[in-house]
C-alpha cells in the first residue's frame, strides 16, 4: 500500500509520523509473539505510524484514511495479547500515547475524563495523590493506556467487587469511521475548555438518525458500540471514568493444597467479606515463580490472594472472618508481609515468560464453580506442555482462567504447531459453559457467543452503517478476508492445481469416461501443443490462489487450526 | 544474515525472546520520553534485536547509533516484569558495536582519551591536582599518604573546574571529623566505568586494578566516592574486589551520615533553606542509597526536603549517564531539562545531589531553560553548614 508520509504529516504534524521499516515492525506487536505462518494470513506490518497529538488532527486523519481507502488501527501502549492493535491489512497505526492528558475531575461527582493514552498507572498517580482511586485497573496498569483496555473491555484489578471495566465507564467521546465525532454516555468536561461542543452537536444528531434507523437508542444510552469493541466501530478520544475514594486497603493471602479448597474459600470471601480483588495462582504457576523459592506455604501450592478496600471497622471482621474461612477448608492464612508481596505482584502476571522465554496466552471466562474441573482438563489436555495457570475472580459468579503456555519461538516448526493450544483452550471453556476472555482478532469465531446473538447483531448493523468499507481495524471482532502472505498463495495454487490435476487426469478413466481422457490429453491449439489437462491444472491452481484471497480470516483458522492440531497429534507435541 | 553469536558469547540469547513487551520499561525510559519512538525505547531495541537474529534487520551504524541513545541508567531494569539485566544488555551490544567498527565518534575519542591519558578529558594526570589550588596546604600531607580512609575523587570532580569545589568541601568534612584520610593526587586514574559505556570490558579491570594496588598499599580500609559509577564499576568488574572482600567501597552521603551518626559533624542553623534531593540512577537503583542522604539533610537545622515526583528508586535519569552527554549532548541536555521540571514544579530553591555527571547536567540545562535553582553535591551543603566552633571547623577552607 502507497502510502504519502509528506501528507500524513501534514495532517499529524512531520514530527508525529514515522514509515520507517524498524518503526512500522515496532508498533506491529502486541505482547504475544506469533509463529511466521500467522503472517500468511494477516499483514506483518503497518505502512505509515501516526501519533496524532488532538482530535482535530486525529479527525482530518480518519477523512484521509476514507477518502483513499486505507485501513486505520488505533493502538494504545500494545500491551494485550489479543491482536486487537496488530496490522491485518497494513495501513496506519494510530498511537495514541501521545494523547494524554487529565481533562476533568470533580471529586463530588466521582468522575474523571482523561484522554485515552494516558496510562493506568499515571492516572491511578494522579487520583491517589487527591485520595482517590479506580474501582477497576487492569493488571497491565503499569503500562496499559485507558483508552486500550476500555476498547477491550475485561477483568481486572478492583473486578471482584466492580465488575466489569466497561460498567466503569461513564461516557466516551469517539471518531467514528466516517470522521463525525460523537459522545456516548455522559462525558464530563468543563463547558469552558470543550471546544468540540460544535462538531460534537452535528456528530451525535447523525449518529441519532443512524441509530433511529437501526432500531437502537440514543447516543446516551448506546456506549456499547465503542467500548469493548476494539476501536472497529471508532477511535475513543476521550473517556469518562467513575472514581472511587482511596480507603484503607488491606490484602490478604492464603494458601491451599487443592483447588477445590481453594474455590470453596473464594466463594465464601466473595459473599462474605466482599473483596476489591481476588486472584488465584495454581499449583504450576506458583511452583515456577522463582521468588517463591524456599517458601513451603506457597511454591507449588494453590494461592488465593486479594485485598479488601474499605473503613477499618469493616476490614478488622473481614480479615477475621477471612482467617476463620481459609481455616475451615484446611488452608493457612499467610501473614502481613506475604500478603503485600502478592498486592504488589497483581500488576506482574507476566513474570512467568522467564521460563519460556516465549507465551502463548489463552484465556477464558468461565464459571467460578467450574474452575477445579477446568483446572485439571487444561493439564489433561495440555500434559506435554509447560502451563503456567492464574486468573481474576469477579463478583458474579464468573472468573478469568488464564493458561500461559510456555514454548520457544526459536523453534520455528513446534512453535508454530504449539499456536493451536491457544485455540484449543477456548474450545475447552465452551465446553464447561464459559467463553472466551477476549475476541480482539484471534476469537472471532466467538464474537456472537461473547456479546450475544442481539447485541452482537446490533453491532454488526451499525459496523455496515459506519464503516460500509471496513476501513476501522479490519478483520477484528467482524472479521474478514485474510491478507495472504506467499505461503498461502503457494499453497493456495499448488492445492488447486492438484485437485484440478487429479479431477482431470483420474476422474474421467475412473468413470470410464473415454472421451474426456482423450480431450483432457489433446492440444486445443496446433500451434501451441500443450495438453488440455494441464490449462486445466492451472485454471485450478489461479481457482485456488482466488480461494485464499476471498477466504475469511475465521474460515482459514477453521481449516488451520485443525491442520496444526492433527500435526500436533502425529508429532506427539 | 547478520551474525549475532556475540549475544551467546556474553550468555545474553534468550534475553530477547524473554522480554515480555509489556512495555515498562519504555515508559520510564528518560530517550523515549524525549524521542516518543519505541525505536529508542528499550523494548523496541530488543524487537530490532531479535528481527536481526532472524534474518530481518541489519546490524548496521543506524542501530549501532541507537544502541548508544541510552543512559545506561538502570531504570528500564529495574522495572524489567520478566528480569531482564537490560543495561548488561546494551553494553553488551555497545561491545559488539565497537567490535564492528560502528563506535560514534565521540564514544571513541573517550576511550582514545581512556587509553592515552588515563581520563576521560584527554587532560593528563597533572592536572588532577588542580582542584587543589588554595588548599594545598591542607590536603599536600594527605597525597599518598598510608590511612584508613581514602577519597576517590574520579575523574569529574579532579579535573572539571566546576566540580572541585565538591572535592574541597569533601575535605573540609574529613579534616572537620577528623578522618584519618588520604587521597591519590595525580596517581589516581579513570575507575575505568566509561569503557564498559563504551564497550571495552577487558580495559576495566585494569584501571580499576591500578587504583586499587595503591589504595591497598596504603592499609584503606574505607574508600569514599564522589561518583556513585565508580563504586558500581569496582564491584561489578574488578577481580581484586571480588576475591579479597575487605574493602568497603561508600558514596559521600553513606560516609557523611556515618560521621553525623557518630556525632563528628556538628551543625550551625541555616537561614531557612528548601531544598530537593536528585537522587542519582546509579546511587538510587544500583547502590539503594537513598536514605542516607536525607537524613544528612535532616539533621542540618534550618535545611528542609521537598521530594520530588519521581524520587529514590522511581527517579528520573539527568541525561549525562552512560556516555549519552558525549554522543548526543543535544539530547542529553533536553533529558537535563525535563528532570530539572521535576524540581522547579516543587517550592525548593536548591537540587542537593551526590552525583558530579548530574550537577554537569543541571547546571547545563539552567543555562538552556533559564531556571533559576542553585544546583549543589551533597558534600557542598554540609561542608557549608558545618558549625564554626567545633575543632577543625573552617580551617579546611
Amino acid at each position: 500500500m502507497k502510502v504519502d508520509e509528506i501528507r500524513i504529516g501534514d495532517i499529524v504534524g512531520a514530527d508525529n509520523v514515522s514509515t520507517t521499516h524498524e518503526t512500522c515492525m515496532i508498533y506491529s506487536k502486541d505482547v504475544t509473539s506469533l509463529p511466521d505462518m500467522a503472517y500468511q494470513i494477516i499483514s506483518p506490518k503497518f505502512d505509515v505510524v501516526t501519533q496524532p497529538v488532538d482530535v482535530p488532527s486525529l479527525q482530518n486523519l480518519v477523512w484521509y484514511a476514507l477518502d483513499n481507502n486505507i485501513p486505520l488501527v488505533p493502538r494504545g501502549n500494545g500491551t494485550s495479547g489479543w491482536g486487537g492493535s496488530i496490522p491485518t491489512r497494513g495501513g496506519i497505526c494510530v498511537d495514541l500515547s501521545s494523547m494524554s492528558r487529565i481533562l476533568y475531575f470533580n471529586e463530588f461527582e466521582q468522575a474523571i475524563t482523561v484522554e485515552p493514552g494516558i496510562t493506568w498507572r499515571d492516572l491511578l498517580a494522579f487520583l491517589g495523590r487527591l485520595g482517590f482511586t479506580l474501582p477497576v485497573y487492569p493488571s497491565s496498569a503499569t503500562a496499559a493506556t485507558v483508552g486500550g483496555f476500555v476498547a477491550s473491555g475485561g477483568l481486572g484489578i478492583g473486578s471482584t467487587r466492580h465488575g466489569n471495566i466497561l460498567k466503569q465507564v461513564l461516557g466516551i467521546e469517539a471518531i467514528l469511521p466516517n470522521g463525525k465525532i460523537v459522545r456516548l454516555g455522559k462525558v464530563m468536561l468543563d463547558p469552558k475548555s470543550d471546544t468540540l461542543q460544535e462538531k460534537i452537536e452535528e456528530g451525535n444528531s447523525w449518529l441519532s438518525q443512524e441509530l433511529t434507523a437501526a432500531g437502537l437508542g440514543t447516543p446516551e444510552q448506546e456506549s456499547k458500540l465503542i467500548t469493548g469493541t476494539y476501536g472497529t466501530l471508532g477511535i475513543i478520544t476521550k473517556v469518562t471514568l467513575k472514581t472511587i475514594p482511596n480507603l484503607q486497603l488491606v490484602p490478604f493471602a492464603c494458601s491451599f493444597y487443592s483447588m477445590t479448597d481453594l474455590v470453596n474459600v473464594a466463594t465464601k470471601i466473595i459473599s462474605e467479606a466482599q473483596p476489591y480483588y481476588l486472584r488465584f495462582l495454581a499449583d504450576n504457576y506458583t511452583s515456577k515463580l522463582r521468588v517463591l523459592k524456599g517458601h513451603e506455604l506457597e511454591e507449588g501450592k494453590y494461592v488465593l490472594t486479594g485485598a479488601l478496600l474499605d473503613t477499618i471497622y469493616q476490614n478488622e471482621d473481614n480479615i477475621e472472618r477471612i482467617q476463620v474461612i481459609t481455616k475451615e477448608e484446611n488452608g493457612t492464612t499467610l501473614d502481613d508481609k506475604r500478603a503485600w508481596f502478592y498486592w504488589d505482584e497483581r500488576l506482574y502476571p507476566l513474570r512467568i515468560k522467564r521460563h519460556g522465554p516465549s507465551l502463548v496466552p489463552a484465556e477464558m471466562l468461565a464459571p467460578l464453580e467450574m474452575l477445579p474441573d477446568i483446572l485439571d482438563e487444561t493439564k489433561a489436555e495440555l500434559q506435554k506442555s509447560k502451563v503456567a495457570i492464574e486468573g481474576t475472580l469477579s463478583n458474579d459468579g464468573s472468573s478469568s482462567f488464564m493458561v500461559w503456555i510456555l514454548d520457544d519461538e526459536r523453534k520455528k516448526i513446534s512453535f508454530t504447531i504449539g499456536w493451536q493450544r491457544s485455540f484449543q483452550i477456548a474450545a475447552l471453556a465452551e465446553k464447561f459453559g464459559g467463553l472466551p476472555y477476549a475476541v480482539g482478532l484471534w476469537n472471532g469465531r466467538h464474537a456472537k457467543k461473547f456479546y450475544g446473538d442481539h447485541t452482537y447483531k446490533e453491532l454488526k448493523i451499525m459496523k455496515k452503517r459506519l464503516d460500509p468499507n471496513n476501513l476501522m481495524n479490519p478483520v477484528k471482532v467482524f472479521g474478514g478476508r485474510v491478507t495472504a502472505g506467499r505461503i498461502s498463495t503457494t499453497f493456495g495454487f499448488l492445492v488447486g492445481f492438484i485437485i484440478a490435476l487429479m479431477g482431470g487426469g483420474f476422474v474421467p478413466s475412473l468413470l470410464g469416461w473415454e472421451w474426456l481422457t482423450q480431450l483432457m490429453n489433446s492440444s486445443l491449439i496446433q500451434a501451441f501443443p500443450v495438453p488440455l489437462l494441464l490449462l486445466v491444472s492451472f485454471v485450478g491452481g489461479f481457482a485456488g490462489i482466488a480461494a485464499i484471497r476471498l477466504m475469511t480470516l475465521n474460515q482459514a483458522l477453521s481449516i488451520g487450526i485443525p491442520l496444526l492440531r492433527v500435526l500436533s497429534k502425529i508429532l506427539r507435541k | 544474515m547478520t551474525k549475532m553469536d556475540f549475544l551467546e558469547r556474553y550468555g545474553q540469547e534468550d534475553e530477547p525472546y524473554v522480554c515480555a513487551s509489556c512495555g515498562n520499561c519504555t515508559l520510564v525510559c528518560p530517550v523515549f520520553r524525549e524521542l516518543k519512538w519505541e525505536s529508542y525505547g528499550p523494548r523496541g531495541k530488543l524487537h530490532i534485536v531479535k528481527s536481526i537474529i532472524e534474518g530481518e534487520g541489519e546490524f548496521g551504524e543506524d542501530f549501532a547509533h541507537k544502541i548508544f541513545l541510552c543512559n545506561l541508567c538502570e531504570h528500564c531494569t529495574s522495572v524489567c516484569t520478566t528480569g531482564i539485566s537490560l543495561d548488561r544488555f546494551w553494553e553488551v551490544a555497545r561491545a559488539e558495536v565497537r567490535q564492528r567498527g560502528l563506535m560514534p565518534k565521540p564514544a571513541q575519542f573517550v576511550l582514545d582519551s581512556l587509553k592515552a591519558r588515563g581520563d576521560i578529558m584527554w587532560m593528563g594526570s597533572a592536572d588532577r591536582l588542580l582542584w587543589m589550588e588554595d588548599i594545598e596546604a591542607i590536603v599536600k600531607d594527605r597525597v599518598m599518604k598510608s590511612a584508613k580512609v581514602a577519597y576517590f575523587l574520579g575523574c569529574n570532580v579532579s579535573l572539571k573546574s566546576q566540580l572541585h569545589d565538591v572535592a574541597r568541601s569533601m575535605v573540609k568534612i574529613m579534616e572537620y571529623a577528623e578522618v584519618d584520610y588520604t587521597i591519590l593526587g595525580d596517581k589516581e586514574i579513570c575507575c575505568g566505568a566509561p569503557l564498559g559505556w563504551a564497550g571495552n570490558f577487558e580495559g576495566i579491570n585494569e584501571m580499576a586494578e591500578k587504583n586499587l594496588e595503591l589504595i591497598h598499599s596504603l592499609g584503606v580500609e574505607t574508600v569514599v566516592f564522589s561518583c556513585p559509577s565508580c563504586i558500581q564499576t569496582w564491584s561489578e568488574y574488578s577481580r581484586y574486589l571480588k576475591e579479597e572482600n575487605d574493602l568497603e567501597l561508600l558514596t559521600t552521603s553513606q560516609y557523611i551520615n556515618r560521621l553525623v551518626r557518630e556525632g563528628r559533624l556538628k551543625f550551625d542553623e541555616q537561614p531557612m533553606v528548601t531544598v530537593t534531593y536528585h537522587d542519582s540512577c546509579i546511587s538510587a537503583r544500583v547502590l539503594k542509597v537513598t536514605e542516607e542522604p536525607r537524613e544528612i539533610i535532616e539533621d542540618i537545622p534550618g535545611v528542609y526536603n521537598v521530594e520530588m515526583t519521581p524520587s529514590r528508586q522511581s527517579t528520573r535519569c539527568c541525561g549525562a549517564h552512560g556516555l549519552l552527554d558525549v554522543v548526543d549532548p543535544v539530547l542529553s541536555s533536553r533529558i537535563a531539562e525535563m528532570r530539572l521540571r521535576d524540581a522547579t514544579v516543587t517550592p525548593a530553591s536548591r537540587i542537593i545531589t551526590e552525583c558530579p555527571r548530574c550537577i554537569l547536567a543541571f547546571d547545563l540545562a539552567k543555562f538552556t531553560t533559564g531556571y533559576d535553582m542553585k544546583v549543589q553535591d551533597i558534600t557542598q551543603i554540609v561542608a557549608e553548614s558545618l558549625s564554626p566552633n567545633d575543632v577543625g571547623g573552617d580551617e579546611a577552607k
